[in-house]
């Protein structure tokens, strides 16, 4: 199958589930929060500017499940050289150093869905304390980074 | 995560902060008169239909525009029906208890009627109730409506109706799968076969009209726990394990001094109130909308108190005396 190393199937499996789960977290949280921001705005046009930014905080989970994916692909010369020759355990090495951001990530997306759709309503309620609507947002972003952290120096350590 | 709700309650949180809060309503109980009272109005977000009914004594034409609009405007920003459905169900049988009584009585009482607010269209009522077909109608109501029909008494019409009313609120709130609605209704069921307990304690109405009259669905067995002949603060005592307790001790110790169940009433819409007040903490779910619903008509309520007082003239005191809290 496709000349590959079944080494090398569980790295792209790895890869494949950090954008996927991390993905979807950000986009239904995305989703969600925008829905808020959309009935916070049609009575309020002028709440636009903070809403959009809560709106904005859970995507960065999607974005660091791209990374670590992007990531994989480079440290197995999928992009940028030739396919390695990954043994099994190198391959599975590989899968479960994306784990952290692919369930950390999309746990979180959702975890900080909710907090920033809390904050939209606050801002709905006080436009003036938006600031802090997107502090108890970006304070859920501390285990998002972690995960991918965690996901990114593993990586690093898997020798090829 | 029930996912439907959440366009609606961002626009929900912008138009609780519309609702008039404690300064407001404090400056309409403490305005000189009627004309200053309704004044007040115009700054908020019953401005619009102030200029549709300026004189003071029009208030409650004022009133019934502001509802009609809060429950059309819930009705398109909703997905689906259910909920709002749930809520107008009041006013359906409310129009069908008028057209009865007018019915039997041959006499024109229109201007009761609250029309488009409901679920069923007015003319269907009024059809149904002039040929005596309710076929048409939701099954609960069309049993009552027929069994009020086969032996005519002007209590039991309300009877009736109220029964088959509180049968369908709480099967709704089963069938949205919500606990905090079942919650509401079955306290608000309660609350409402007290004051009926005392009431028919009152007339010295036999055990059996007691039975007929209590509304099914409470959480509370009255009938085993109560009996007609205790005294009111045997009554206060049975119910003191209750969620009731203090709103019961209250209501009982001012009904024994005046006679009247103002107080009790009074300090039963706070309890509710204060019950509802839990939906300002859900984030995902559809309590915030019902949460503002209520809390408008607690508003409607609050400006009626006042608006009655104040043409009336009763001092700011006693008008205080009578109001309710506020939701925000």
């Amino acid at each position: 199958m496709l000349g590959l190393d079944s080494g090398l199937l569980y790295a792209i499996f790895g890869a494949a589930l950090a954008v996927l789960l991390a993905g979807i977290g950000s986009a239904i949280s995305v989703g969600r929060v925008g829905q808020a921001a959309a009935g916070v705005v049609s009575e309020d046009p002028d709440k636009f500017g903070s809403t959009l930014i809560l709106q904005a905080l859970p995507g960065t989970q999607g974005i660091y499940g791209l990374l670590v994916g992007f990531l994989v692909l480079q440290r197995t010369g999928l992009i940028g050289g030739a396919p390695a020759a990954l043994t099994v355990e190198q391959g599975l090495a590989f899968f479960f150093a994306c784990l952290p951001i692919a369930i950390g990530g999309m746990v979180s997306a959702f975890a900080q869905g909710k907090t920033a759709i809390s904050g939209v309503h606050l801002v709905a309620k006080r436009p003036e304390e938006s600031g802090k609507a997107i502090i108890f947002a970006v304070m859920v972003e501390t285990y998002a980074v972690l995960s991918l952290l965690m996901s990114i120096l593993t990586l690093f350590g898997i020798q090829v | 995560m029930s996912d439907q709700y959440i366009y609606a309650v961002g626009r929900i949180r912008v138009m609780e902060t519309r609702l008039l809060d404690a300064a407001k309503i404090n400056r309409m109980a403490e305005a000189p008169d009627a004309e200053e009272a309704f004044k007040v109005l115009g700054e908020t977000e019953y401005a619009a239909h102030l200029a549709d009914f300026q004189d003071v004594n029009r208030f409650e034409e004022v009133l019934a525009a502001e509802q009609r609009r809060v429950y059309l405007e819930l009705r398109k920003m909703l997905p689906d029906s259910a909920l709002i459905d749930l809520f107008a169900y009041q006013f359906d049988y409310h129009n069908l208890k008028v057209l009865l009584k007018a019915a039997r009585l041959k006499e024109n009482r229109d201007d009761l009627l609250i029309p488009d607010v409901g679920n069923i269209p007015l003319e269907e009522l009024v059809m149904a109730v002039s040929s005596g077909d309710y076929s048409q109608l939701p099954e609960r109501m069309r049993t009552a409506a027929e069994k009020i029909t086969a032996d005519f008494q002007p209590y039991l019409v309300d009877l009736w109706l109220d029964r088959a009313l509180y049968e369908e609120l709480l099967a709704g709130a089963k069938r949205l799968r919500s606990a905090f609605l079942q919650g509401y209704f079955t306290a608000l069921t309660d609350l409402l076969n007290i004051k009926t307990f005392i009431r028919v304690k009152r007339l010295k109405g036999s055990a059996d009209f007691l039975a007929a009259a209590l509304l099914p669905g409470g959480k509370l067995d009255l009938l085993n726990l109560l009996s007609l002949e205790d005294t009111l603060e045997e009554m206060a005592e049975r119910l003191a394990d209750t969620p009731y307790a203090q709103v019961v001790a209250e209501g009982l110790a001012s009904y024994q001094q005046t006679e009247t169940l103002t107080r009790y009433e009074k300090l039963v819409d706070n309890y509710l109130l204060d019950y509802i007040k839990q939906a300002k903490y859900t984030v995902i779910g559809f309590e915030p909308v019902v949460g503002y619903l209520l809390a408008k008509e607690n508003e409607l309520k609050l400006i009626r108190i006042i608006m009655v007082g104040k043409i009336n003239q009763l001092p700011v005191a006693e008008i205080r005396e009578r109001l309710r809290d506020v939701y925000v």
